[in-house]
């Protein structure tokens, strides 16, 4: 019966953050809601990580290929977007390095400024 | 036959094999251009093309795998839970660099998409591609983008990270381990933390703590695109 719980404490966070998605003013989708409750349950010790272990493996280990049935979906609608294709290939190759880039500058920029901190404390000490 | 092919069981048994087919391609020919995931969704349409099956009886069990995501959503807080540690540590830089990514991600794609003339429909559902795919398909959807085109771009986007990272690199000249782990986990989610993980212990768990932060602030911000 264990897998059946822990089955039912994910199903159950997930209709939950269904709930709040609908009354949110914003758009947010509910997937997000859900990782932020289960998040803050794992911080206040509701419930710890390995009590969950055999769904979450299973969901985890499978994750790519529940993405099967959502993109066969493209055949649908590829007479409709058949001269975006191209253009989409190149935008997400070109956005994936300025990404990159900038990413890594940022990071580098933050440590700069936690050692310049770290070094100032020292001074002052 | 048609009674046959609309119980749910042929989707689900379709999707499985052609996914069966997707892996043992890609232990073949070890390469990450054999993705088992676009591998499977190739084999899937051909199959139903060749034999006139509709997209709505394949959806039958479709819909029910995808219904899972959500669940698979949920649990990706476990291995940002699990790497709180490592997070605390690091806290600063991580978030610096993930909200710095995801801002030059979605504004460098909606600026290319409006210089090839590409519809809101379709900008919406490319807008997300950064992010791990149920985040982004959650996004996408909720601002009316076409889930289908999301993942499309979304494999796309990890294909070319789990290629390229080691050359992106090379290319910015990124010594730091944290710096090289956010940037390929913020650009390009799972599939560039698989190979992160090849280049050290350290890139690679950065790579997946930013995968999960990069999308919560991703999503935070697609909440301001309607002002774009």
């Amino acid at each position: 019966m264990k897998i059946l719980w822990q089955i039912g404490v994910i199903v159950g966070i997930c209709f939950a953050g269904e709930g709040i998605s609908l009354i949110m003013p914003i758009p947010f989708p509910s997937g997000v809601i859900g990782m932020i409750i289960l998040f803050l349950m794992l911080l206040f010790k509701r419930i710890q990580s390995r009590d969950l272990k055999e769904s979450t493996d299973f969901l985890t280990d499978s994750m790519k290929f529940l993405f099967i049935p959502a993109g066969v979906g493209v055949m649908q609608i590829f007479d409709d977007i058949r001269n975006s294709f191209l253009p989409m290939v190149f935008i997400c190759i070109v956005t994936t390095v300025i990404t990159f880039a900038a990413t890594a500058a940022a990071v580098n920029g933050a440590i700069k400024f936690q050692q310049w901190l770290a070094a100032r404390r020292r001074k002052s000490a | 036959m048609s009674e046959w092919l609309s119980s749910p069981f042929f989707g689900i048994s379709l999707s499985i094999a052609a996914y069966a087919i997707g892996v043992l391609i890609q232990s073949k020919l070890n390469t990450p251009f054999a993705n088992p995931l676009l591998i499977a969704i190739m084999l899937v349409i051909a199959f139903l093309n060749i034999f006139s099956i509709s997209y709505e009886d394949f959806n039958m069990g479709g819909q029910i795998i995808t219904m899972l995501l959500i669940p698979a959503t949920v649990v990706l807080s476990i291995s940002v839970y699990n790497q709180l540690d490592i997070l605390k540590k690091n806290w600063l830089p991580v978030i610096v660099g993930c909200l710095a990514g995801s801002i030059a991600s979605i504004i460098s794609v909606w600026l290319l998409c409006r210089v090839f003339g590409l519809d809101d429909k379709m900008t919406i559902s490319i807008l997300p591609k950064s992010v791990t795919t149920p985040i982004a398909v959650g996004s996408s959807e909720q601002y009316g983008g076409i889930a289908s085109v999301t993942v499309t771009s979304v494999i796309i986007t990890g294909i070319f990270g789990t290629v390229f990272s080691p050359q992106l690199i090379r290319l910015f000249n990124v010594k730091n381990a944290v710096a090289a782990g956010v940037a390929i986990g913020t650009c390009s989610h799972v599939g560039g933390t698989t190979r992160a993980i090849e280049l050290g212990e350290t890139q690679g768990a950065m790579s997946s703590i930013s995968i999960g932060i990069t999308g919560l602030i991703s999503t935070f911000i697609m909440m301001f695109i309607k002002f774009l």
